[in-house]
């Protein structure tokens, strides 16, 4: 899949300062320990409870206020064309 | 007790300025500014506010110490039917549904937000140059960068339009535009401070910190906004720190780190290496013990950086396409109308990282790139866990070189992403770091192991002390 595609940026190309960083990357020496499973992970038995949460009628109203287009009452969604 | 909170809480108390006044005074500062260091100055949301504290103070009625204390926000945290635009077209008209825990316990302990704060766009950036709001000028000097991404909350804090401010860090963003504007910037331990309502960059670095002209606001608005927040998963539980921490010093024999390789390098600017150097000499007269220590050369800590900072942030901007909110343009079909959207409404810079993450995680480019800079993150997270069982403390300069003019750096990313050099090690290692503007010109980087803040407020305050 090309850059621009996989971006959905019009154009999108690979830039040499990107390119330059991963040969860097490339060049770089690893050994040892290169487990990082635990660091920012969460304990299992830590994990908040998997119930739904009610949003205030304020944050309701505000979600759909920043909707982008509204039409006779309807929030309007981008045409799906099948390819 | 230095502090501003405290000289204005006191101000207050004894009714020497009202809340209102006090309030109106920023609002008027940060309205005639002309720093740039503020996208929205929250007004009447502000007056509102103070009158409330006001009318607490006429009955007679308690306050806490941050109660009516004016403070800005970083452009990127939710604050409740306020604007949060990541000084992006994309979201310049994005009106937060709520509020990040951070700035509601701020808000919850009485503080009051002034102006949500000029940044670079979803934090790409190390000037405050990368937005459409231009460019914040350095508090020092107009000509100068304001540093970044957190540039107009260090130059609003460095000019008193607030008493304080809330940045973002994610690979220097709170510690460099600290160091540039001479103040106080502290990034936390990575967990520390809740990131909802925080606007995703590099979710695996992200932190919330402070920023401020006194050491003693750092660790108050650090203690009222801590602690475990069930909507951030990675935070964890943690103790205040204590008003010694900033009143004590260390004691002899303290081992103070350095790394070699940041010092003895070409790269950096000769006088601030030679005033570096004067600051070790100065610590060791004063009974300090100075440990040189190796450390991964600066292109490796960048490019690793940057290589999973992209990754994550073309992960997290992937939301932004127009269905839901902010800017929607038309297309010929649905993907064309992302295409369109994201080209228009993204900044040229956001655009290369987004770009730049898709390739790190494209098939072929992930396990060269993506797994072997995981691999070289871990490396580096386990050489900090050696450092800090020999040394208490880290010091090292916040950037390799002095404060570069406007329009020095945007037209040359490789050179803006070097100045992060000294920074982006210790965010991928999640370690708690502080800028102070103490010994360089662009400050000096106090870092401590993970958790372990006190010691960085205990050193800034001896540093201030003997330096």
């Amino acid at each position: 899949m090309t850059l621009d595609v996989l971006s959905s940026i019009k154009g999108a190309t690979a830039s040499k300062v990107v390119a330059d960083l991963f040969e860097v990357i490339k060049k770089g020496h690893v050994e040892g320990d290169t487990n990082v499973a635990h660091y920012n992970a969460v304990e299992i038995d830590d994990l908040r409870p998997d119930e739904v949460v009610e949003s205030t009628e304020a944050e309701r109203n505000l979600i759909i206020n920043n909707f982008p287009k509204e039409k006779n009452g309807f929030l309007v969604v981008p045409k799906v064309v099948e390819e | 007790m230095a502090s501003v909170i405290e000289r204005l809480h006191q101000q207050l108390v004894s009714k020497e300025i009202s809340c209102e006044a006090l309030v109106q005074q920023k609002l008027d500062a940060l309205n005639a500014s002309e720093y740039n260091g503020s996208n929205i100055v929250l007004d009447q949301y502000a007056l509102d506010l103070a009158k409330k504290v006001d009318t607490k103070i006429a009955n007679g009625e308690t306050i806490g110490l941050l109660e009516g204390i004016p403070f800005g926000v970083k452009d990127v945290y939710l604050l409740q039917g306020t604007y949060s635009s990541a000084s992006s077209d994309f979201l310049k008209q994005y009106n937060s549904p709520y509020t990040a825990t951070a700035i509601q316990k701020l808000l919850d302990a009485g503080a009051i937000p002034v102006a949500k704060e000029n940044c670079d766009s979803f934090g790409h950036g190390s000037s405050t140059e990368n937005t459409v709001f231009g460019p914040t000028k350095n508090a020092l000097d107009i000509n100068k960068v304001a540093g970044g991404s957190s540039g107009g909350s260090a130059v609003n804090v460095a000019k008193d339009f607030t008493a304080f401010s809330i940045g973002g860090d994610t690979g220097g963003s709170i510690r460099q535009p600290a160091g540039y504007n001479a103040i106080y910037g502290l990034k936390p331990t990575y967990g520390k401070i809740s990131r909802f309502g925080l606007m995703a960059y590099a979710s695996s670095t992200d932190c919330v910190g402070p920023i401020a002209k006194e050491l003693d606001d750092i660790r108050i608005v650090l203690n009222t906004m801590a602690g475990k927040d069930v909507k951030d998963q990675t935070t964890f539980a943690s103790d205040a720190i204590s008003d010694q921490a900033t009143s004590s010093v260390l004691p002899k024999g303290t081992k103070i780190g350095y790394y070699k390789n940041f010092i003895e390098t070409e790269a950096l600017d000769p006088k601030m290496k030679q005033q570096f150097k004067d600051m070790l000499a100065k610590l060791e007269a004063e009974g300090m013990e100075i440990v040189p220590l190796d450390f991964f050369d600066a292109d490796i800590l960048v490019a690793t950086y940057y290589a999973l900072a992209m990754a994550e942030t073309a992960s997290n901007l992937a939301r932004l396409d127009g269905t839901n909110y902010g800017v929607r343009e038309e297309g010929e079909n649905l993907k064309e109308g992302y295409s369109i959207t994201r080209s228009e409404n993204f900044t040229a810079e956001t655009q290369r990282r987004i770009v730049g993450g898709n390739q790190v995680l494209s098939q072929g480019h992930s396990e060269e790139i993506y797994n072997k800079a995981q691999a070289l993150r871990a490396q580096i997270s386990h050489h900090f866990d050696e450092d800090f069982k020999e040394v208490a403390i880290v010091l090292s300069p916040v950037t390799p070189s002095p404060v570069p003019n406007i329009g020095d750096i945007m037209d040359d990313p490789m050179k803006m992403y070097l100045s992060d050099a000294y920074t982006v090690g210790f965010s991928l290692g999640g370690l708690p770091t502080l800028t102070a503007p103490l010994a360089l010109e662009t400050g000096l980087q106090i870092t401590a192991a993970k958790r372990n803040e006190e010691i960085l407020f205990t050193s800034a305050n001896f540093l201030k002390q003997v330096l």
